[in-house]
């Protein structure tokens, strides 16, 4: 590789890195406890938890409904989900309109059997985490920027990778010079463990990036997809009353046999027409759990409207969830999610202190230069 | 040719480690997704490598300095 070929990558690593260094060390600082939320709100007593029941038979969908709305008086239902790692549970949303702001919505939780209401979800320090890490506080632009650094952070890492050659093609893997100076050090540590945690860092970065889309893409699938499956309802107003869920949930069934319902979507939520119930059903495995199907249901008669898989682009954003939380693979999978957050804080760090480090020396070798070229005094 | 064939030589020195050790993160981040309980063993030892390499060059960096201590200390 020519001097002034990597001269430039240089200058690409350097700068991409630097842009984006103080929001990627929030992204990392943010993300670590992010790994555990699930334990760490069961540990600060704000994850609900289910009574004991037995094998007693589950509350139907309209009775978990009925208690949603008389829990919270004079407010609409959005959405109910099924956790499939929480069986005991329901969630109920509710909003002051059925298209109210995400921030006006209380999200509770509900025993499956009983319909007792047990406690507010998404509450406490972990919900000032995520929404650090997810838009800062600044909704979606705050959302889009940090794409941004997500994309800034890509580069990075992949001229970090070009970089690799020119400067560790005369020593062998995983060598770190101990007897060197404490920058030679810190450079091989910094280039070790960067290009050993390229393809996790590449991935969790990118699937970072692809879930602050997340709102465009369901933009696009509502003026697209969704706009075609509801064509035949054009000018339909809003349902004057709405179907009973029961028969919602065995009809979503009943279209999508072997599937479960992971959430319904009221009518006239963002998740679909003002028309239709929307059930998105979830299959049973690692993978068919996370590609969700839609079924579209009549907000009055509760008959099925129309069923079709998700496009590419949403069954994209769907798999690169797990793949950018690592909650697909129990506990010891989260821990190693975790060291591996700690040695990108490390790689970010450490390139901080070589930058600053390369820059001091510049200025000294500037002012020598200076003085050297200063008149001597006679 | 002689100077290519040394390149491409040097070239996968440098870059058979760090290929391998992608190649089995990949394969682990996507072994839990499609395989189950199984792929969820897979990836804790494929996804977990690259921490298992740097703690290695760690331990083996602090027993290096270790061993050059005891070893001066005896000297004197």
């Amino acid at each position: 590789m020519k001097a002034r070929t990597v001269r430039l990558w240089s200058v690409v690593h350097t700068w991409t890195s630097l842009i984006s260094t103080v929001f990627l060390l929030l992204l990392c600082l943010t993300g670590l406890p992010l790994i555990f939320h699930h334990e760490i709100d069961e540990l600060l007593g704000y994850a609900p938890q289910p009574e004991a029941h037995g094998g007693a038979a589950r509350a139907t969908t309209q009775a978990v409904a009925d208690a949603a709305l008389a829990a919270d008086p004079g407010r609409v239902l959005q959405y109910i989900s099924w956790d499939k790692d929480e069986p005991g549970i329901v969630t109920a949303f509710t909003n002051s309109a059925v298209d109210g702001l995400p921030d006006n919505t209380t999200v509770r939780a509900f025993d499956a059997v009983s319909t007792k209401l047990l406690g507010p979800v998404g509450i406490g320090p972990m919900l000032i985490m995520l929404k650090l890490h997810t838009d800062m506080f600044a909704g979606q632009p705050g959302k889009l920027f940090l794409g941004g650094m997500g994309l800034l952070f890509a580069i990075a890492i992949v001229s970090g990778v070009v970089l690799y050659w020119p400067f560790t093609r005369r020593l062998r893997f995983a060598i770190i010079r101990d007897h060197a100076s404490c920058r030679v050090r810190w450079l091989d540590w910094h280039n070790l463990i960067g290009v050993v945690t390229v393809a996790w860092a590449l991935v969790v970065g990118l699937t970072g990036v692809v879930n602050t889309w997340a709102e465009l893409m369901l933009n696009q699938w509502k003026a697209t997809e969704l706009a075609s499956m509801v064509a035949p309802y054009a000018g339909k107003p809003p349902p004057s009353h709405l179907a009973s869920l029961d028969d919602v949930v065995a009809r979503a069934k009943l279209t999508a046999p072997g599937m479960e319902v992971a959430f319904i979507a009221f009518p006239g939520t963002p998740f679909t027409s003002s028309h239709h119930f929307a059930a998105f059903m979830r299959g049973d495995t690692a993978l068919t759990a996370r590609l969700l199907k839609p079924v579209l249901l009549d907000g009055e008669t509760g008959e099925v409207a129309d069923s079709r898989a998700l496009p590419v682009y949403l069954q994209a954003l769907l798999i690169s969830q797990p793949l950018h939380f690592g909650d697909y693979g129990g506990m010891p999978l989260k821990v190693i999610w975790a060291a591996l957050d700690l040695l990108t804080i490390v790689v970010i760090g450490s390139g901080l202190y070589l930058w600053l480090v390369r820059r001091r020396k510049r200025a000294l070798g500037r002012t020598d230069a200076f003085a050297r070229r200063a008149p001597v005094p006679s | 040719m002689h100077g290519s064939s040394d390149r491409s030589r040097l070239w996968i020195r440098v870059f058979a480690a760090p290929i391998v050790i992608a190649a089995a993160t990949m394969a682990g981040l996507l072994a839990a997704l499609l395989w189950g309980t199984v792929g969820q063993y897979v990836a804790w030892v494929t996804v977990g490598a690259p921490v298992l390499v740097v703690a290695w060059v760690w331990v083996r960096c602090r027993t290096t300095k270790t061993g050059q201590f005891s070893r001066a200390a005896r000297g004197k």
